[in-house]
């Protein structure tokens, strides 16, 4: 480096022109700069530009819930990577997993996946037990503690809709015991209460062949059907739901006055 | 809106009666056809629905064959379960003192698959221990019924036909019914 | 002290009957919903579990039941299946947040009591930039559980069973794992109200909590004297009727969803008087001597009029007496509906119960039209 030119690298970068067409504020040294970091940035507007102390301190977030978002994103990248390698047919579902880890090179991408997953359950379980403990469900943030519960049960969804796709014994036998439990729904599923009322003369409307269950599970047992139904819902159907009600679970934070936090 | 409606109409009454009455006939039919045009939405968006909901259940089924042939009366030895047709087509046959009959592999509890503990002479379904005697009958655990019989009897050549599409519930008492088991 | 001792002792505590009643029992002692409670959670030194040294001999204990469990030839079988491991997680993780969230509650509330503000209050005025301060943090976080989870996945291989086979059910037959508080809660239940109507119940019952918890204290800083009775009503779902129910679906449910201490050897054979009776056969059967009568209505009269009872007149009573006050400060829509919430929430233990004490499997039993509670 030459006398003269004492800036450092980045400095330089960042004051050329792509630099600023991209990040409209140059390199984030200034207060106001940094604000703009924030502010100009579609994504890091997530947050706003200045918290208050405690709501930067992990002791008091625990950070779950920036790691359940973590997560989401994470399991939508390897989640997406697996879909290259996976048909969701009784025939090759089974091979296609084993393929996975004996075939496929970084053999841990399945693992990655199922880990994760599991860890998202656990992070979101944990978020809520925070969330509780800190009173941040309290006016006027009811709203936003709904939209929580509702993403937590999506999230165990998730999960339990991706344990069918490996298509092992420990797959069928989970969702066969899971979805069991909507035959006894009332009034929708082939033995829940009330279902046999739902007959015109001898004819019973609800049966094994147009209950709730049959509605998810596409047949009368876990099947061939079951494998696409729930492939669908995992990849597409559900994470499609719960972003929208990421959506407006980040969006309600803001409006809700930011983070919680003593007044 | 009601404001304006009064205030309009005694203004309108000096000059004519006639065309008042033309705007608020204007103004309710166009109300009318408001509440016309949205019903019909809600009818069109509530047979989509159902529509959809009716998607959910195709008009094919690739499953298999719901009645099949197990043999003979005589293949089945006195007091005995038979596992054979456990895999295939989820039935046991069982056959006791007088009669021979079909009994479901579905356990009335959550729908594992109970395995016949022939030590202790009974089904015991491995997913919640319900357990269910020789009969399908339900006694220890959480089952809260019997095990399901399928319609049995014989085909023209002899043979014991076993038709799944037909069961036969204990609780509604049509164990009694002729085709829920075969005498022998 | 001998460890076949020790292991013995284990398994005998950790059966449901045992361990879910001492959990009950000690349950209002370490989240103490009054001042009664409060004496003796203050006199018995179990506030102390909420204390730094508390939280250590917290980690060692479970550390330590690990670390048995692993050299124990059963135990291990079930600790060091690759989808229980996440359980291992949640015990240590949920120890540590309630147990961090409880030290930093007691200290506010040591700080409320003197008149300070809670620790998280800042000035207003004196705020900290995102970037910064926050964007960094979250990057480590992030950093730190990606590594976490690449060495998880380098070392534990997923599970992956033989090929799906429908006609043979595996002995025993698990949920995934967060499921198996429900899968629990079958054993007590049917299938239509452990299935479909506490899920149903759990979910909107949570999303009701801010419509029913209407003490404005404790919002946003960690406390507990100022909402204890709430924390003690979701403390207690979420650990013993929850996560608890989970731990023992996992490692203490065996072949034919038998009972196995963990120490035990999975037994197939195990056999478990499990005659059940329904309510109905013991009172015309057993007390009546005579024969169920044809009636449905009739046969479960004494169910129907229980239930009824428990569920309608129970919360009225309880508003003219024990909890007037409560009543005149909740109005009758957040009264009923926090008594609905609480009362299905409660009927679980007292199914649970039922079931152990009388062998009674259920209160109406209507198979006929798949009505059974």
């Amino acid at each position: 480096m030459s006398e003269k030119n004492n800036k450092s690298i980045l400095e330089k970068m960042g004051e050329s022109q792509v630099w600023k067409s991209i990040i409209r504020s140059g390199v984030p040294r200034t207060r106001r700069q940094r604000m703009h970091a924030i502010l100009g940035s579609v994504f890091l507007h997530l947050h706003p530009a200045r918290l208050p102390k405690h709501a930067v301190k992990v002791g008091y977030t625990w950070c779950m819930g920036g790691l359940s978002f973590f997560l989401f994103v994470n399991l939508t990248i390897t989640g997406i990577l697996l879909m290259f390698y996976y048909r969701p047919t009784v025939e090759y579902a089974f091979t296609d997993i084993i393929d996975l880890s004996e075939q496929v090179p970084l053999g841990i991408m399945r693992e990655l996946h199922r880990w994760a997953a599991h860890s998202m359950v656990l992070i979101v379980w944990l978020h809520m037990v925070r969330v509780f403990m800190t009173g941040s469900y309290k006016p006027p943030r009811e709203f936003n503690w709904g939209i929580g519960v509702i993403l937590m049960t999506l999230t165990m969804l998730l999960s339990f809709t991706g344990y069918l796709l490996p298509w092992d014994q420990l797959a069928i036998w989970a969702v066969t015991v899971g979805s069991n439990m909507a035959r006894a729904t009332p009034f929708l599923g082939n033995e829940g209460p009330g279902a046999s009322l739902l007959a015109i003369g001898d004819i019973n409307l609800v049966h094994v062949g147009s209950d709730v269950r049959f509605a998810l599970l596409g047949g009368r047992f876990v099947g061939e059907a079951t494998l696409l139904r729930f492939y669908v819902l995992h990849c597409i159907a559900i994470p499609f739901v719960a972003m929208i009600f990421m959506a407006v679970h980040f969006w309600r934070i803001r409006k809700d006055g930011g983070i919680s936090g003593p007044l | 809106m009601s404001d304006q409606k009064e205030i309009v109409a005694p203004r309108a009454a000096v000059g004519s009666v006639s065309k008042s009455r033309k705007t608020s006939m204007e103004r309710r039919s166009f109300f009318s056809w408001l509440a016309l045009g949205w019903l019909g939405f809600a009818a069109a968006t509530g047979g989509f629905f159902t529509v959809i909901i009716r998607y959910l259940f195709p008009n094919v089924l690739f499953e298999p064959p719901q009645s099949f042939k197990i043999g003979f009366p005589e293949d089945f030895a006195p007091n005995s379960v038979d596992i054979r047709y456990k895999k295939e087509f989820n039935a046991w046959i069982v056959r006791d003192d007088e009669s021979i009959f079909a009994l479901s592999t579905v356990c009335t509890h959550l729908g594992c698959t109970p395995n016949w503990l022939a030590t202790d002479n009974k089904f015991k379904c491995p997913c919640h221990g319900s357990g269910f005697r020789m009969t399908g009958i339900h006694f220890e655990g959480p089952a809260p019924r019997p095990l399901e019989r399928f319609k049995i009897g014989l085909a023209n050549d002899g043979q014991v036909l076993v038709d799944k599409t037909k069961s036969y519930k204990w609780e509604k008492g049509e164990w009694e019914n002729k085709d829920s088991f075969l005498k022998v | 002290m001998n460890l076949v001792a020790i292991k013995s002792a284990i398994d005998a505590l950790s059966a449901p009957t045992i361990s879910f009643t001492i959990l009950t029992v000690i349950f209002p002692f370490i989240f103490p919903p009054s001042d009664w409670f409060e004496k003796i959670h203050r006199k018995t030194g179990l506030w102390r579990m909420w204390t730094k040294p508390g939280g250590v001999i917290g980690m060692i204990l479970i550390t330590a039941f690990f670390v048995i469990g692993y050299f124990d030839p059963y135990f291990n079988k079930t600790l060091t299946k690759a989808d229980n491991f996440p359980i291992v997680l949640m015990i240590y993780s949920m120890w540590f947040y309630i147990w961090l969230g409880m030290f930093k509650a007691y200290r506010n509330d040591i700080r409320i009591e003197q008149g300070l503000k809670p620790e998280e209050y800042n000035d207003p005025d004196d705020k900290v930039l995102v970037w910064p301060d926050l964007v960094y943090i979250e990057f480590i976080c992030l950093i730190l559980f990606q590594v976490f989870l690449i060495v998880w996945s380098i070392l534990v291989a997923a599970p992956i069973e033989e090929p799906a086979n429908p006609a043979a059910t595996p002995n025993p037959s698990k949920a995934p794992w967060y499921f198996l508080g429900l899968q629990e809660m079958l054993v007590y239940y049917d299938p239509w109200i452990a299935g479909v109507l506490l899920p149903t119940f759990i979910i909107v019952g949570l999303m009701a909590i801010p419509y029913m918890d209407i003490n404005k204290k404790g919002d946003g800083y960690y406390s507990f004297k100022e909402r204890r009775v709430g924390m003690f009503i979701f403390m207690y779902g979420w650990v013993v009727l929850w996560l608890f129910l989970i731990i023992i679906g996992t490692f203490f449910r065996g072949p034919n969803w038998n009972f196995f201490g963990p120490f035990e050897y999975w037994d197939t054979h195990k056999v478990e008087a499990l005659t059940n009776v329904n309510l109905s056969e013991i009172l015309w059967v057993k007390w009546l001597n005579q024969g169920l009568p044809s009636n449905i209505l009739i046969r479960e009269g004494l169910g129907f009029v229980i239930t009824g009872l428990y569920l309608f007149v129970l919360p009225v009573i309880l508003a003219k007496t024990y909890l007037k006050d409560m009543y005149a400060a909740y109005g009758p829509t957040r009264f009923v509906s926090l008594m609905t919430f609480g009362l299905v929430m409660l009927a679980l233990p007292i199914k649970m119960y039922l079931r152990w004490i009388f062998n009674l499997q259920y209160i109406i039993a209507i198979p006929e039209w798949f009505f059974n509670i």
